[in-house]
């Protein structure tokens, strides 16, 4: 009977899917990948995966839709303002199109089908056993949480976590480099809609008690440093939009030691713990739950700020079009 | 009582799948944020009704996370909204 | 332990009812703004109802503790878009257009 709910899924995350690609216009791509988000996080739900299900509801529908609208806001000025700039650069596009040599598109159909090929082969032989499933649950005592996710992620395969938590400062590095580091104060910004601002001041608080829930959760079921830096940084876009960007007050320096702390924590603990004798990210297990724990709140408080600076920089670039152009 | 659940959370599937027509047709922008408010609270409700069937009460968290970046998303279209009405003349 | 599920049960198909109210509107209602009153009454009307059924199934105080928030958050946040983008839509039309008057 369950079945139909499974087709039914299936058959929304496809469709959405295909019209996230195919929508004509670009504001209903992203409504419609809001919702495919969500098909997605019920989808992951229904194959069991609620960790990976809350991660994709925290940063794929909340971060990356309000990414996307940000973008929206972007560019449409600029299509406006140059609009026969760019009737002129589409009129020429469909001559060249017929001349485009056939080889690229037959690379690309031919690749399409090996990936189709793989993917029904990795469905059609899944593999027998458990996989690593067993080998965690042995060792999960040793990790000094109860969570065989957390366990995985920020003891046995601690060196990926710290590399992800990178990713994401490496994505900001790029940011200051594209559109610099400059945070402006404008005036006028503040949130003189009273509904707005009352909204703003009342979910402020519950965001940052429901993701130091979930961080604290993340012991014990699905949770973890990922969801909760995401919803603390959610906090950092909320009062920006809402008029009062935190990332002018506080001082820059200040700012580049929220960004490092989390990943260099982490980093500093593993080698301090190598002199010990054992090997980089090896806690002892007495003390490794509150070591855990410690490295998971860095690491949120990190996410948060990386997050914040992100949309706060991207934000701004697209405020001050002119200024970017005369600094070039 | 599981018949009644998956009753329940095909019908409210088909709902969302009902709604989509709106995204697809909206003659506004406007028409097209209020199909994603009814996911948003299909959703929850699917959700919700998982939560009971499949005995996950993790679930309620992913409920939550989803329900308050939501509100994130609605105020950050109400600033492009702003911004784009400024740029027009 | 039948009267609590029969409770649970009629409480569900309520809210499914008004579910089904709130797309239809959705559907077949002429203009915004009576789009935006079906779905915003109607369909959050549906989910209280849900999670009074569910709150009942699951009965664990911590949880009926989550899902009277989930409601009330949903609440919050779809009469804060609903008066967004009415008043937005009301904005970008021209006063006069309206029929009401002001």
């Amino acid at each position: 009977m369950s079945v139909l709910i499974d087709s039914l899924l299936a058959i929304l995350a496809i469709y959405l899917a295909l019209q996230c690609l195919l929508a004509q216009r670009l504001i209903q791509t992203v409504f419609i990948f809001f919702a495919f988000g969500l098909a997605l996080a019920l989808t992951w739900v229904r194959l069991g995966a609620i960790d990976v299900a809350i991660t994709e509801a925290a940063i794929a529908a909340g971060f990356m839709g309000v990414l996307f609208l940000d973008a929206l806001r972007d560019f449409s000025p600029a299509v406006s303002k140059k609009q026969q700039n760019l009737e002129a650069v589409r009129n020429p596009l469909p001559g060249n199109d017929t001349k485009r040599p056939i080889l690229p598109r037959l690379a690309l159909g031919l690749g399409l089908v090996l990936f189709l090929l793989i993917s029904l082969e990795a469905v059609w032989n899944t593999p027998e056993g458990k996989g690593l499933t067993v080998v965690t649950g042995v060792m999960l005592p040793d990790s000094g949480v109860e969570h065989p996710v957390t366990a995985v992620l920020l003891n046995f395969r601690a060196y990926d976590t710290w590399l992800e938590i990178g990713v994401i400062l490496m994505g900001l590095l790029a940011i200051f480099a594209a559109g610099g580091k400059e945070v402006y104060r404008k005036s006028g910004m503040t949130a003189e809609d009273p509904v707005l601002r009352q909204v703003i001041l009342f979910f402020t608080p519950i965001l940052f008690l429901f993701g130091a829930f979930l961080l604290y959760f993340g012991k014990s079921g699905p949770g973890g440093a990922f969801p909760a830096g995401v919803l603390w940084g959610a906090i950092g876009i909320l009062l920006h939009l809402g008029g009062r960007p935190v990332l002018t007050v506080i001082p820059r320096w200040l700012l580049y030691l929220i960004l490092t702390i989390g990943p260099g924590f982490f980093i500093l603990l593993g080698f301090l713990l190598m002199t010990t004798g054992s090997t980089l990210f090896e806690y002892p297990p007495a003390y490794a739950g509150i070591l855990i724990l410690i490295v998971e709140t860095m690491a949120a408080i990190s996410i948060a700020a990386a997050l914040t600076a992100i949309f706060t920089n991207l934000n701004q670039m697209s405020e001050e079009p002119d200024k970017i152009e005369s600094n070039n | 009582m599981d018949g009644v659940f998956i009753f329940v959370i095909v019908f409210l599937l088909l709902n969302i799948v009902l709604g989509l027509f709106r995204v697809w047709r909206g003659p506004t922008v406007a028409d097209r944020l209020l199909t994603t408010q009814l996911f948003g609270t299909t959703g929850m409700a699917v959700l919700l009704v998982l939560a009971g069937y499949l005995q996950e009460l993790t679930l309620l968290n992913v409920a939550i996370t989803f329900n308050v970046l939501a509100i994130l998303l609605v105020i950050s279209l109400f600033k492009v909204w702003k911004k784009k009405k400024g740029e027009t003349p | 332990m039948m009267i609590k599920e029969i409770i649970t049960v009629i409480l569900l198909i309520v809210g499914c009812f008004f579910f089904l109210a709130g797309t239809l509107g959705v559907l077949r209602f002429p203009d915004l703004f009576s789009r935006l009153h079906a779905l915003t009454k109607a369909d959050n009307l549906g989910l209280g109802f849900i999670a009074a059924g569910m709150a009942l199934h699951i009965a664990s105080p911590w949880a009926v503790l989550k899902i009277l928030s989930i409601w009330f958050f949903t609440l919050l946040a779809s009469s804060t878009s609903c008066y967004l983008i009415a008043r937005f839509q009301k904005e970008k039309e021209q006063p006069t257009d309206r029929k009401e008057g002001e």
